[in-house]
């Protein structure tokens, strides 16, 4: 999932990097006080789930977990993914300083998807069945959407996209699978624990 | 203040879920464990007239039918190539000055080696000019000490059995490729560590760290 330096052009960098900041911006002004610690930590969790590698399919892959921040988090994923990616290039060399625009939007703007396509489902009230299953498709479409994100800006720097989204898609579907089934995971565990975190903000004083 | 207390009633469930939570976070840490992934790293040495590279991603998986580029320091394109199963592409020098060797595996992934020129000039060829080169060495005065040591009779059994002072050369160098290959290939190997656990537990830190920023600040501004 992480372009390395030099493979963009910088028309596509700088696209990626004016989208993320508006969505950083859109992300940060949501941000309400309760929600920084729960924020930290899962960006801390997107930062070190780039190391657990799936030794599945035909590339080198990992878990990228994008899915999972989107329905907790909504916008305020694009900030949290920021951070994790930025610690991951400086720290780990995945992917490049230069990059880190076009990166963050291509993990954070699907996660954002899912939020708004499987959000309503993952709610307290929802039945368990429903609940497990828009957790598992958030997640796994996640990947999928961010697969063809790559696709994309490999294609806009002059890349044929078949051929360059087909195979990061396909490199990714042990991941998509996995993911799903993590996401559904924490969000059942999350259902049964700290219900107040999957209404995407934070429970008004009323309500608890 | 007002934020402690609007906690307080939810503060056991709360930091038992944290915990638990960083605890996940802790063992996804351990997880990790063999697999570093997502990095792709190219390296190059010189055996000979040839340039081998070995390429893979840091998760130890090796990039099958890769395009591996060549260039010259001015950015011009010499010649391209594929990797085979191992991640591996040889070619022959193609001119005897440095030479940056680009791996462009899928997926927006980029790697490069910068082959210093001492390195390749260093090399010998089977070419008149080398072979020439090879000549002019042995009648400099550091070569002579070397027959001196030698006995006469080692000399002219050298002699005798036909090898010229180029062939030996050749030979000692082969057989140096052959011994140092092992070597090259741990350093290849060394070359591409994964991240260590100091820079995990760091980056977590780090962002430990900007909450902690972040909610000093929040506090700052609802007190004012």
């Amino acid at each position: 999932m992480h372009i390395s330096e030099g493979v963009l052009s910088p028309a596509v960098l700088i696209a990626g990097a004016a989208l993320t900041t508006a969505g950083v911006g859109i992300g940060l002004r949501k941000l309400e006080t309760e929600e920084i610690p729960s924020m930290g930590i899962l960006s801390a969790a997107f930062f070190v789930a780039s190391l657990v590698h799936v030794p599945a399919g035909p590339a080198s892959v990992h878990l990228v977990l994008n899915g999972l921040l989107g329905v907790i988090l909504g916008w305020k994923a694009f900030p949290a993914i920021l951070v994790g990616l930025s610690l991951q290039a400086l720290l780990f060399q995945y992917g490049g300083l230069t990059t880190l625009g076009v990166n963050t939007l291509n993990m954070a703007l699907p996660a954002i998807i899912s939020y708004y396509l499987f959000g309503w489902g993952i709610r307290v009230g929802a039945k368990r069945f429903i609940f497990a299953g828009t957790a598992f498709a958030a997640g796994a479409s996640a990947i999928l959407v961010s697969g063809v994100f790559v696709g994309f800006s490999l294609y806009f720097t002059g890349e044929a996209f078949l051929p360059a989204a087909k195979l990061v898609v396909l490199a990714h579907v042990p991941v998509m699978l996995l993911e799903g089934g993590l996401t559904a995971a924490c969000a059942l565990f999350l259902r049964r624990a700290k219900p107040e975190l999957l209404e995407g903000h934070y429970v008004p004083k009323s309500a608890m | 203040m007002c934020l402690k207390a609007r906690c307080n009633p939810k503060v056991p469930r709360t930091r038992s879920c944290n915990v638990f939570m960083l605890l996940a976070v802790v063992c996804l840490m351990f997880c990790a464990g063999p697999g570093w992934a997502h990095k792709v790293s190219i390296f190059a040495w010189v055996e000979g007239d040839t340039v081998h590279t070995q390429s893979k991603f840091s998760g130890g998986k090796r990039p099958k039918n890769s395009t591996v580029v060549v260039y010259d320091m001015d950015g011009n394109q010499l010649l391209e190539g594929k990797t085979n199963e191992n991640g591996e592409f040889s070619f022959k020098v193609p001119q005897k000055t440095a030479l940056k060797v680009a791996l462009k595996a899928s997926m927006g992934h980029l790697a490069e080696w910068t082959i210093p020129a001492e390195e390749i000039t260093g090399a010998p060829e089977s070419t008149e000019t080398s072979s020439s080169e090879i000549v002019v060495e042995t009648a400099t005065p550091e070569a002579a000490p070397v027959t001196d040591i030698k006995g006469p009779a080692e000399v002219q059994g050298a002699t005798s059995t036909g090898l010229s002072r180029r062939e030996i050369q050749e030979l000692i160098d082969k057989s140096l490729d052959k011994k140092l290959t092992p070597i090259v290939n741990m350093l290849a190997d060394s070359l591409d560590r994964g991240p260590r656990i100091s820079e995990v537990i760091g980056g977590i830190g780090y962002i430990f760290g900007l909450v902690g920023v972040a909610l000093y600040f929040a506090a700052r501004g609802k007190r004012k």
